[in-house]
């Protein structure tokens, strides 16, 4: 017990559990003690949560919100990987440094252009969150792609590698587990935007539709019902895309635990 | 002992390299020759001799084509300049695909060999057997030893079917026991062609002596930058080349000395 006060102290699991339990149970305590009329206290969010989770209202909208997003991040990631790829060519490097930059652009000042440029609310959403999240990926991609050893390239010519069997043994093949990672690293971005976006264009529903309609009505139990939800899936995302990682790449397994 | 040496494999001519305004390596020049023995497949194992940092790593880049020279040439095969792919190459950390398993960083090497086209497969076990290797096969690098990396990595550029076979201070990091086979390993390999040559860059002074037929020397000369090859001894001449318990001998000893007082 006494190493969880140690720098870099080893703790077993048992201790590690009980540990993590007792940090809950005091968060929950604080919260109870501390909320006043203004802000439900845990036990009214406990109970209204315990209803969600059994209503269609909240499965049908977590699912059109969970659709989106996938589909967002799958069409990114393709987009990603490809001017990422590319970017050791000189003419698709800029390009992606261009992408890169796009990070600072809002997403606010968009929404008119692409309202043009789509036909539906569904599709406006779409493009907005993918606009929104490749810059992320790209950012991340591009750092896993410069920080390539010198000698991972040189092993290749070693052995005889034309660069464009270079390209696919170090930066395709090779990094193939950094594009989960970076997936999972940037999905909580994704997350995030999944919320504003819904925000543009209320019709379809989705997560972000029903927690600004609760917010319209003051109703902060249901909208910290639902921040819960929203935080469970993120973990459950989390968990899942590391989980596939390891499934798909196994030699990711000997690499360090990332946050 | 019989032998002669015969036609150059290798020739390094004038070669120096700068840093900026920092001198690494001057006026380098030396000649690897075939050594023929009568009855024998009898290859080359040339080693370089240095202290750490005196640029031994650099030299053995431009030797494998990796880095240019500022000046000068590094020729092979009648006067062919060296180009990366000329040579296998054993990187001072036994660099290997980390994710790769072991079985598939030598197919996609021996996939590179057009001499051991449909026969990649019986060429890896062979060479696996060979090196103690077969049961880790599978496995993927980070789960091997550095030996057993070592080893890998070997196998890996030998597959590749050059007749050079560059290593940069492969005894260091490894137990006496381990020291001894790649030793032997070294030593079978360098039986295995005619034509195969060993080049050890090592600041190992007592195994690259055991193991070599010629044995150069880099260090600084008085008053002038950049390292340049001091000393070249040909341990054949001095009959101590190609033989077993070397290491006890007066002359090899002595060898040794002369090299310390080099460095
Ligand atoms: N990229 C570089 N830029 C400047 N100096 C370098 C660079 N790489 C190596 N050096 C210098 O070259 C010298 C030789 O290095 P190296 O060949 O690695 O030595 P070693 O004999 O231990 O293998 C060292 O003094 C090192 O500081
Ligand atoms: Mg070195």
């Amino acid at each position: 017990m006494k190493h969880i006060f140690r720098p870099f102290g080893r703790v077993d699991r048992t201790t590690l559990a009980i540990m993590i339990v007792g940090q809950i149970i005091l968060a929950l305590l604080f919260w109870h003690l501390t909320s006043n009329g203004l802000i439900p206290k845990p036990l009214q969010v406990g109970k209204a949560l315990g209803a969600l989770l059994f209503s269609r209202l909240l499965w049908d909208n977590i699912i059109i919100s969970v659709l989106l997003t996938v589909k967002a991040m799958a069409i990114a990631v393709i987009i990603t990987l490809f001017f990422s790829y590319l970017s050791v060519l000189p003419f698709f490097h800029t390009i992606a440094r261009f992408l890169v930059k796009c990070r600072y652009l809002t997403l606010t000042g968009f929404i008119f252009i692409f309202t043009l440029l789509t036909q539906n609310g569904g599709q406006l959403k779409l493009s907005l969150l993918i606009f929104g999240i490749v810059p992320f990926f790209v950012t991340s991609f591009l750092a896993v792609i410069i920080s390539t050893e010198r000698q991972q390239y040189e092993l290749c010519k070693t052995l005889g590698y034309t660069n464009w069997e270079t390209l696919y043994e170090v930066v395709i093949v090779g990094k193939a587990d950094q594009v989960f990672e970076i997936v999972r690293q940037n999905f909580a971005i994704s997350w995030l935007m999944i919320t504003l976006v819904e925000g543009y264009s209320m019709g379809e529903g989705g997560i972000g539709t029903l927690l600004i309609k609760y917010n319209k009505y003051n109703d902060l139990t249901n909208v910290i019902s639902i921040q819960i939800v929203i935080f469970l899936l993120g973990l459950l995302f989390d968990y899942l895309l590391g989980t596939l990682k390891v499934w798909f790449l196994p030699y990711s397994k000997f690499e360090s635990q990332p946050l | 002992m019989e032998y002669t040496k015969t036609d150059v494999l290798l020739k390094v001519k004038d070669v120096n390299l700068f840093y900026g305004t920092k001198q690494i390596l001057r006026d380098i020049n030396f000649e690897i020759k075939d050594i023929v023995r009568p009855g024998m497949k009898q290859g080359q194992v040339v080693s370089l001799i240095g202290r750490s940092g005196i640029g031994k790593t650099q030299l053995f880049r431009i030797l494998a084509g990796l880095g240019k020279p500022s000046s000068g040439t590094v020729t092979i095969s009648k006067d062919k300049p060296v180009k990366a792919g000329d040579m296998g190459v054993v990187f001072q950390n036994y660099y290997l695909f980390e994710w790769r398993t072991v079985y598939t960083s030598l197919e996609l090497a021996a996939k590179k060999n057009p001499a051991l086209k449909g026969k990649e497969k019986e060429a890896i076990y062979k060479y696996a057997e060979d090196f103690n290797l077969t049961e880790h096969l599978k496995r993927y690098p980070k789960e091997l030893s550095g030996g057993q990396r070592q080893r890998a990595s070997i196998i890996q550029q030998m597959l590749n079917g050059t007749d050079f076979l560059l290593l940069d201070e492969p005894f260091s990091g490894l137990d006496i026991l381990v020291l001894d086979r790649v030793v032997e390993l070294l030593l079978d390999v360098s039986l295995s062609d005619e034509l195969k040559t060993l080049i050890i860059v090592s600041h190992d002074i007592g195994t690259s002596v055991a193991i070599s037929d010629t044995v150069y020397v880099l260090g600084h000369e008085e008053g002038k930058p950049g390292a340049t090859i001091k000393k070249e001894i040909d341990l054949c001449a001095r009959d101590l080349a190609w033989k077993k318990n070397i290491r006890t001998e007066k002359a090899f000893i002595d060898t040794l000395q002369e090299i310390k007082a080099e460095l």
